[in-house]
């Protein structure tokens, strides 16, 4: 009886209707093609500058900063520009059983002024503790010269950014002298340079052993912040926890430090797929106008289709063929082009201003982001399809037979 | 008894109600050549239309190969007419994207009861029959008004139907290829042992055909 609309004499009809139109056919293939081009090459960049973004500034800063509240001014005159934690062990213990925490370091931070032989520069010093720093921060995969955390187990050892190197005019070996605030001076010898790729990072940071820091400030045991790592970044309980059980502490997180990155990122997803949507829209109605004409032209060849014994289902089978056709063409051929383009870009030198230091453009060459592009180009397509296949299927023979 | 009609009514309800054929009761029996004619709107396309079942829509019976058309569904009814009826109409319409052969090929792809390569040669024999077989490998569109009426008879019989259905098939002809046709038609029914029913203008046709119904406002004049 009524077999399978899936035949080979139905797949011959539509390529034969499909091949008698070339020119549009192409023409609606390469409508498909643009618009899973577009949204491929845009969320591969897109995606691109939000992960490298996401990788060297959050990657290179904690999740949770813990600090301690801004007091008054104190008297002595040490402690001039310094707020230290007082209840480390409380928020130690509180640390250390929350679930979410990945890891967590100490550290005294202290601004300082860096001399080098003809140079002087500031800079923010950061004490750290070699092992639990090296679970917070990747510094090793952002060495530029040098040595990561472990050279700074031996005393008077440093850090440094590579803008900040390049400005003082040192390398790895070199000797800088450093003054702290409290005016108290020593000279670091420089073990290795690194690069978090933004320029706001790079100037500034220095790494020493917290150790060097303290016995400097006359500070044993003192820390000014504690940095946290957690496991879900989205899910920053912890934060209010801590600020609503131990008195004396400010908390930040990393949307606070971050807040324009954020809605930078936000604002290029949006974009991404509302552009890539729009197009791939505008690709569905060429195909649809396409098919459209096409029914109101074959009315006479689709009615005499069904007297010669083809069904309602065949005919939308026939039309719903020829636009899967045109939708895989395109989608295979916009996938291929927008690789081709991603590839393009991903090779061509940023010359980038002082923000981000980076050689070539970004590109997320993500496998999902092209088989999404795919079903969306064909999704789009037997949508755009659909319609007008089901109105050539109920083209009435009687009426068109009659009516000429 | 191939064909058997009994009390057809049929109302069209545009642009008001209106009744175009009234009780109608015919038969048909195999082999026979019969033609139906009458001046223009006495109903008789609209008869032919529901004696090939392209129209289910009326009141009455209607019996082809003692199946009742009525009893049979949509996707049913496709397949019978599939098999049972060939059709030629006025317009030829031959489907210009595709050859001659494949034209005459289509209805029996359809039926796939057969290796297109049966299809095939079944086609190219009767593309001999009606004179066309040269052109088999020529786009439809390049024929005359003649030559496609011919392959259109061609693709009529692929499927081997008892039933051939023509509506003014020499409508559009003139003379010459009118008297060819109606030749091929008349052939194909004494050779093949087929019922061809024709609806037509042309006196030559119903003076010729085994049997000839008159129709009158909807009515066979009896």
């Amino acid at each position: 009886m009524s077999k399978q609309v899936f035949n080979k004499t139905n797949i011959f009809i539509a390529l034969q209707y499909l091949f008698a139109r070339k020119k549009q056919s192409f023409l609606a293939a390469i409508g498909v093609l643009l618009g899973v081009t577009t949204f491929i090459v845009m969320i591969n960049f897109m995606t691109g500058v939000n992960d490298f973004l996401d990788d060297a500034v959050f990657n290179g800063s904690p999740d949770i900063i813990v600090s301690a509240k801004s007091k008054k001014q104190s008297t002595t005159t040490s402690n001039i520009l310094f707020n230290y934690i007082e209840n480390s062990n409380k928020i130690d213990d509180v640390l250390k059983v929350d679930d979410n925490v990945q890891s967590f370091a100490y550290q005294i931070i202290s601004p300082a002024i860096l001399i080098s032989d003809s140079k002087q520069f500031p800079g923010s010093i950061n004490g750290v503790f070699p092992t639990q720093e090296s679970k917070m921060v990747d510094l090793e995969r952002r060495l530029i010269k040098g040595e990561g955390f472990q050279s700074l187990l031996k005393e008077n050892s440093i850090l440094l950014g590579v803008s900040l190197a390049k400005r003082l005019q040192v390398s790895a070996g070199d000797q800088i002298k450093m003054i702290l605030p409290n005016g108290k001076n020593t000279t670091l010898k420089v073990t290795g340079i690194f690069s978090f790729g933004i320029t706001t990072i790079d100037n500034v940071r220095t790494y020493v052993s917290a150790s060097t820091l303290q016995n400097l400030l006359d500070q044993k045991n003192s820390i000014t912040n504690i940095h946290v790592k957690l496991k879900d970044r989205d899910d920053i309980r912890l934060k209010s926890y801590l600020t609503d059980n131990i008195d004396g502490i400010a908390t930040e997180d990393w949307k606070d430090s971050n807040k324009t990155i954020v809605i930078g990122n936000k604002v290029r997803d949006i974009l991404t797929w509302s552009v890539s949507f729009a197009l791939l829209l505008v690709a569905g109605f060429g195909i649809y106008n396409i098919l459209n004409i096409t029914v109101i032209q074959k009315r006479k060849d689709i009615a005499v289709l069904k007297t010669i014994g083809y069904s309602s289902n065949d005919i939308i089978f026939i039309f719903l063929v020829q636009s899967i056709i045109i939708g895989v063409l395109g989608a295979v051929f916009g996938s291929f082009f927008g690789y081709l383009i991603s590839y393009l870009i991903s090779t061509t030198p940023l010359d980038t201003s002082d923000f981000i230091i980076v050689d070539t453009y970004p590109i997320n060459f993500k496998m999902s982001y092209y088989v999404l592009g795919f079903f969306f180009g064909v999704l789009t397509t037997i949508f755009a399809g659909y319609f007008p296949s089901r109105k050539a299927s109920k083209v009435d023979p009687v009426t068109i037979i009659r009516g000429i | 008894m191939i064909l058997e009609a009994q009390h057809v009514d049929k109302y069209f309800f545009e642009p008001e109600k209106h009744k175009v054929l009234r009780d109608i009761s015919l038969s048909i029996s195999e082999g026979e050549l019969v033609s139906i004619y009458g001046e223009s709107g006495s109903g008789k396309s609209t008869l032919l239309y529901i004696l090939s079942t392209l129209d289910t829509d009326f009141e009455g019976n209607l019996s082809i190969h003692d199946q009742n058309i009525k009893n049979l569904t949509s996707s049913a009814l496709t397949y019978f007419r599939n098999k049972h009826i060939g059709f030629v109409y006025q317009f030829h319409y031959l489907l210009p994207e595709f050859n001659v052969l494949q034209n005459v090929m289509l209805p029996a792809m359809k039926l796939s009861q057969k290796s297109n390569k049966e299809i095939k040669n079944d086609a190219m024999s009767l593309l001999d029959e009606v004179g066309m077989k040269d052109f088999a490998k020529r786009p439809s569109y390049q024929l005359s008004g003649g030559q496609q009426q011919r392959v259109a008879i061609a693709r009529a019989l692929i499927n081997n139907p008892s039933l051939i259905v023509a509506d003014e098939p020499t409508g559009n002809l003139d003379q010459k290829n009118s008297e060819l046709i109606f030749e091929l038609l008349k052939k194909i029914t004494e050779s093949r042992n087929k019922t061809v029913v024709i609806a037509t203008h042309n006196p030559k046709i119903y003076h010729n055909s085994h049997r000839s119904i008159e129709m009158i406002d909807g009515s066979i004049r009896l």
